[in-house]
């Protein structure tokens, strides 16, 4: 019962993707508006789950991997929902809904235990700080990525000249270019602040600040392929198609970083360490 | 023989452009034609909706079959066409085929360019025109507002209005797919040619930065430059202007091409990679196929924009039957609603059979009830008619009940026979019998 509200969240995100699915392979008109609004009505759901997170845990829910990866989907949801408002392509909802689903499922299976008192490291304000930052960057980058898929699907149709339904669905080039290129340094800037506060965090926890957990030099390899990316674009004007590559790669190792490292390395990041359940970031 | 509506008229599918270029009711600006029309013996209602590609006459007639004729010899005299090669290019429908063919015509089915939106306005403006000019009745302004409903929900429901279906406006679309909104690119024009110059003006619209025009001989560069309103350039400077250029249109008559791949390639760096999307419309090509591979850089010719336009035409036709099958819905609604018209005479006469019951039965009985005062008779007035009004609700409930057209027939044959309506006339013989009433008064 104490999950109602996310499990009609994560039931409206599958709804939402079938329809959009659905409104791909045919072209029946009422499923578009279908995957639409049960994405925002799952984002409602979703926005009430982790208020009631909050009043059960009494703090940030952001301690315990379910609901680190729940507020990545959040993240990443209420992005797709502003981008829809300016740009709508359903194709971008087919993409983002499923995301979100996955991430919502995964953290419900590999968070066990769902109770229990908050371990007193993770009592502070660096928490919020600290997570809410890094999934910000993750969420950005996760719609680059999204935009990277979209405009090599759309590059390739248009190369080929196989102009179909679907090339009249993507959005532009352009558009979609643009959108990396204006994620990129805000996707920078928020794992930068997310990366330096955890130092922090870790100098006034624990009195070193860098301790070359598995985590930790992931992050530092993930944070130096964003900025290699952005040198790239920035000096050398790589655009378009590269960009679209780079973007995907990035998220992949995004990816590998917040939940492979965890699940295969340890180290006091992972979602298993019984003493110090911290989340991924 | 009865009432209903007509459409008489030709159109690019059944006459020849000799004949449709003489019938076209010229001087109608007023709906002068339409009311000679309205003129006519039979003729309730009428609309000419009078466009390039059709010529037809609406009517609501009565009887149809006769006045049909009777509009056809008409129309034969306005335009001096011979009657008889008339009636060959001519296409007569009636009843549900007479609208359907409306709501056909309204929705774009029935252009030579399927789904083109012009048509829409067109017939909205006979309207507006004819309505000013009073030959627009009931049963015509309904046909012509569900007409315009029809064609409204094929626009939303059906993506027929959707895909470019000429040359021109498939490369324009496909440049905004390319390089989003246009607004701030520049476009170069190499060469001359129809083509070429069409798709350039479509890009005028959407461009704001004036068109570079190139051409060997600069003369004629200058030329077509003022035409645009754009910058000549000289054939020299070429490479220069592709670095500028995001949208390069050529169509020049060399025999070997005039941009070749490496050319772009150096120009890419440049241009910082900004992409480039060329259009090449000249036989032979004018533009290396290579350059297609260049990373950002876009290249089709009129061979693959023909293919794009044929595929859309493709998409045009499928969307066609979606439209279809909403035109159908919208017919079916519009006879219904005839057919409740049709129910009228039916109730009419029952109310009228009981309405001669009640007033018989009184006047009967008027000796026995002269002791009544005022008051009474009233009552009795009262109590009367209501009771024939509860006498007549089921029945009528009974008529109205059903939607199915057959059903009702059935139906209205059913009261009329229970309570032996015949005899009691519908409402259309009153008239005339007032009428005929009126003229003996005179008399």
């Amino acid at each position: 019962m104490d999950l109602i509200f996310f499990k009609s969240a994560v039931v409206l995100y599958l709804i939402s993707t079938l329809s959009f699915f659905i409104f791909l392979l045919s072209s029946s008109s009422l499923t578009c508006p279908t995957g639409l609004w049960t994405a925002r009505l799952g984002f409602g759901c979703h926005s009430l789950s982790i208020i009631h997170r909050t009043f059960f845990s009494g703090f940030f829910p952001l301690a315990t991997p379910f609901d680190a990866l729940s507020m990545f989907a959040w993240l990443i949801t209420c992005l797709f929902l502003l981008i829809q408002h300016r740009d709508s392509s359903p194709i971008f909802g087919a993409m983002a809904t499923p995301m979100a689903a996955v991430l919502m499922i995964a953290g419900a299976t590999l968070s066990y235990q769902l109770e229990g008192p908050i371990v007193p490291i993770l009592h502070s304000w660096w928490l919020p700080i600290h997570v809410s930052f890094a999934l910000a960057g993750n969420s950005v980058f996760a719609i680059m990525a999204i935009c990277g898929l979209m405009y090599l699907y759309q590059e390739r149709l248009i190369k080929r000249k196989r102009l179909g339904r679907i090339h009249k669905l993507l959005p532009s080039l352009e558009t979609l270019d643009f959108i990396n290129r204006r994620g990129l340094p805000i996707g920078f800037f928020l794992m930068t602040v997310g990366i330096l506060s955890g130092a922090l965090w870790a100098g006034s926890a624990w009195g070193f600040y860098w301790s070359w957990d598995p985590k930790e030099t992931w992050s530092l390899i993930t944070w130096f392929a964003y900025a290699v990316m952005i040198h790239q674009r920035l000096v050398l004007g790589w655009r378009g198609k590269r960009a679209a590559i780079m973007a995907i790669i990035g998220f992949a190792l995004v990816m590998f970083t917040f939940i492979g490292v965890s699940l295969m390395f340890g180290g006091h990041h992972s979602f298993r360490n019984p003493t110090l359940r911290i989340t991924g970031a | 023989m009865s009432s209903g509506l007509a459409v008489i008229g030709l159109n690019h599918k059944t006459a020849p452009v000799n004949v449709r270029e003489r019938v076209t009711f010229p001087a109608n600006n007023e709906g002068n034609l339409t009311r000679s029309i309205l003129s006519l013996p039979g003729v309730l209602e009428a609309i000419i909706v009078s466009t390039c590609n059709r010529s037809e006459v609406i009517a609501q007639c009565d009887p149809v079959d006769k006045v049909v004729e009777t509009i056809l010899d008409t129309i034969a005299v306005i335009h001096g066409v011979d009657r008889q090669i008339l009636g060959r290019h001519c296409y007569t429908w009636i009843g549900d085929d007479a609208v359907r063919h409306v709501f056909r015509v309204a929705c774009s089915l029935d252009s030579m360019i399927l789904g083109e939106p012009q048509i829409l306005g067109q017939v909205k403006d006979s309207f507006r025109r004819d309505s000013a000019a009073n030959t627009i009745g009931p049963t015509l302004s309904r046909l012509m507002h569900r007409a315009f409903f029809t064609a409204k929900r094929v626009r939303n429901e059906t993506g027929i209005g959707v895909a470019a279906v000429s040359v021109a406006y498939a490369a324009v679309e496909l440049a905004k797919k390319i390089l989003g909104d246009l607004k701030d690119k520049s476009v170069l024009l190499i060469g001359a040619g129809e083509m070429a110059e069409l798709t350039a003006r479509h890009l005028i619209g959407q461009v704001m930065s004036p068109i570079c025009v190139a051409n060997r001989t600069f003369e004629n560069a200058c030329t077509l430059a003022d035409e645009f309103g754009g910058e000549a350039l000289r054939f020299e400077r070429l490479s220069g202007a592709l670095a500028k250029a995001d949208i390069v249109i050529s169509s020049t008559g060399a025999c070997d091409a005039v941009i070749k791949a490496t050319d772009v390639k150096n120009v890419m760096k440049t241009r910082k990679y900004r992409p480039m999307f060329l259009i090449d419309i000249a036989v032979p090509r004018d533009i290396e196929a290579q350059v297609n591979d260049i990373d950002g850089v876009y290249l089709y010719n009129i061979d693959d924009l023909q293919a794009v336009v044929s595929e859309n035409l493709g998409e045009r036709m499928n969307e066609a039957l979606k439209a279809e099958e909403i035109v159908d819905d919208e017919v079916k609604k519009f006879m219904d609603w005839t057919k409740t018209l049709d129910l009228s005479p039916t109730i009419v006469a029952l109310r009228e059979k009981l309405e001669t019951i009640r007033n018989g039965e009184i006047s009967r009985m008027n000796g026995k009830l002269s002791k009544l005062d005022d008051g009474q008779r009233e009552i009795l007035e009262i109590i009367t008619r209501s009771i024939i009004n509860k006498i007549a609700h089921d029945p009528i409930s009974f008529l109205k009940k059903t939607k199915s057209t057959s059903r009702r027939e059935v139906n209205a044959d059913i009261v009329q026979r229970v309570f032996n309506l015949h005899g009691f006339s519908n409402p259309r013989d009153e008239l005339e019998e007032n009428l005929e009433n009126e003229a003996d008064n005179r008399n």
